[in-house]
């Protein structure tokens, strides 16, 4: 499902941040991405929703090799990866529903639709009883579910999740990982990058630890590793 | 449909938030594209008038000096009369008395202007008309070319001469108006742009979103384009306005009043004007949006 060949980023001012990567995620595997801050985790992510561009090296998504992908068929590209940050990057002006809601109408799904599916997998994530909610006047917990129910709501075959329990409290993390695990069930890769020790050490999933832009280590049934 | 109304909705939400700046802009292109209205207004009745004026005069007096003999203005007669592009039977002898009594009689109402005159000081002249007017100027260059006794022949007066002056004065307003028109062109494309600008800073955030969740860059183009385009609409509406009250209240009324300028309007300018002004609207909507779009949304 994600396929990186020999990858290479370098910012500007001859910053490594990733340094020749070969990575392969299959279809309906969830893996965390570790590593400490720097390391290049955001960076990876970046790279596989083609918000930047690898210096050298391929990335494949699904077979489709993206580096040679045209700029107009980008946002088809990200239609495929649903998205979930640490910061949920919701729209503080609107419900849980519309924020939900907004990444059907973006992509033209009919108000039917919407009116169905909306609602369905915000009970998913929990939240079908605070559908008018805003933003605001839920706890970060809260806020990342509706962040992932919108990165979820058009089935998206990958999902990317960038430090997604950064701004959880701690006790609700795992709730929020679960979740993510619920969301691989149903056949999506999942993809967490991560340094919250905890976690990685709780699920026992594949790890792919980064350091300095290198991949040190790929295992299965993995542990964080770091000290 | 469902798109239409997202847009639509879309739009209003981002021209009431910034209220002010619409308005503004709205203004601009209100005030530019009444300006080229009455521009294009103006100019087609000043051409028609200077084209009227010129379908009607052919006439060219040509005046004597009170030294030439008989058989002088026998030879210069002779010779105008021979003119091709002369009409030979309009050429006509008028004296010294003759032109004072005319004179006399145009001046009626104010005798001081001639009950001082001791002596005639009107010279004799001929005066011609051409076959076609618009060989005015040919004749003109012939007399005062190849007359004979030309030391004779003190001035040549034609209207076209007046209608060229005319004519020049008027191009050059005629330029003034189109630069014109073209900076305040220029200047609503820039507000608009403004405007649309401060609609992107506004909702940078969605249009964030709006990327991560795959909406493709025309979709996200649309409302803003949308935006400037209303905005150029609606300007363009009261400039419509502007220019058919001007051409009711004032045009028509001039072309009435004034009938011997013989002004006129040529018919269904306004059916071609008022299209014009609708799509200077739109484009200078689009250009304004285009540019904020091309600056400052990276899709």
């Amino acid at each position: 499902m994600i396929r990186m060949r020999r990858v290479t980023k370098v910012y500007k001012g001859n910053v490594y941040a990733l340094e020749d990567v070969t990575l392969d995620i299959e279809k309906g595997e969830f893996a965390f991405l570790v590593g400490p801050s720097g390391s290049g985790k955001t960076t990876l992510i970046k790279l596989l929703i083609k918000e930047e561009e690898p210096t050298s090296g391929q990335i494949y998504i699904a077979d489709t090799n993206i580096n040679q992908l045209r700029k107009w068929k980008v946002p088809y590209l990200r239609r495929k990866i649903g998205c979930v940050f640490q910061d949920f990057k919701l729209l503080p002006h609107k419900t849980v529903f519309q924020n939900v809601a907004y990444a059907m109408e973006v992509i033209g799904k009919s108000r039917r639709l919407i009116e169905q599916q909306v609602p369905e997998v915000l009970k998913l994530v929990g939240l079908g009883h605070k559908l008018d909610a805003f933003p605001d006047e839920l706890s970060g917990g809260e806020q990342q579910r509706v962040a992932i129910a919108r990165a979820f709501i058009n089935r998206p075959p990958i999902l990317l999740a960038d430090e997604p329990t950064g701004n959880v409290d701690p006790s609700l993390g795992a709730g929020i990982v679960r979740l993510l695990e619920k969301i691989n069930s149903t056949g999506t890769t999942v993809l967490v990058a991560t340094h919250d020790k905890n976690i990685v050490d709780t699920f026992r999933k594949r790890v792919i630890a980064l350091e300095n832009g290198r991949i040190i280590r790929d295992q299965d049934r993995g542990v964080y590793g770091y000290e | 449909m469902n798109k239409l109304k997202y847009f639509a909705a879309e739009t209003w939400a981002s021209l009431s938030k910034n209220l002010i700046l619409a308005v503004a802009a709205v203004t601009v292109v209100a005030v530019s594209l009444g300006i080229l209205g009455l521009v294009v207004m103006g100019w087609n009745m000043f051409s028609n008038m200077i084209k009227n004026a010129e379908r009607k005069v052919g006439e060219v007096d040509i005046y004597l000096s009170d030294l030439a003999t008989a058989e002088e203005l026998q030879a210069i007669e002779a010779f105008l009369v021979s003119i091709p592009e002369v009409d030979a039977k309009t050429v006509y002898f008028k004296d010294k008395e003759e032109a004072l009594q005319e004179f006399k009689e145009r001046f009626k109402d104010q005798p001081e202007l001639w009950e001082y005159i001791d002596e005639n000081p009107l010279p004799n002249s001929y005066e011609l008309m051409t076959k076609d007017p618009k060989d005015v100027g040919v004749v003109v260059s012939k007399v005062s070319n190849e007359a004979p006794y030309r030391e004779r022949i003190e001035d040549i007066k034609s209207a076209s001469a007046a209608i060229e002056k005319l004519e020049n004065i008027f191009d050059k307003f005629r330029q003034i108006g189109v630069i014109g028109v073209i900076a305040l062109a220029v200047i609503s494309i820039l507000l608009v742009s403004v405007t649309i600008q401060v609609a992107i800073f506004a909702r940078r955030r969605e249009i964030g979103i709006m990327k991560l969740v795959g909406a493709t860059n025309w979709f996200i183009r649309w409302p803003f384009i949308l935006e400037g385009v209303s905005e150029g609409l609606v300007g363009s509406a009261l400039a419509i306005l502007v220019a058919l009250s001007v051409k009711v209240w004032i045009l028509d009324r001039l072309i009435e009043n004034l009938q011997f300028l013989r002004l006129s309007l040529t018919p269904g300018l306004m059916w071609v004007l008022i299209p014009c002004i609708l799509l200077g609207g739109v484009l200078i909507g689009a250009l304004g949006s285009a540019y904020a779009l091309g600056r400052f949304l990276e899709v």
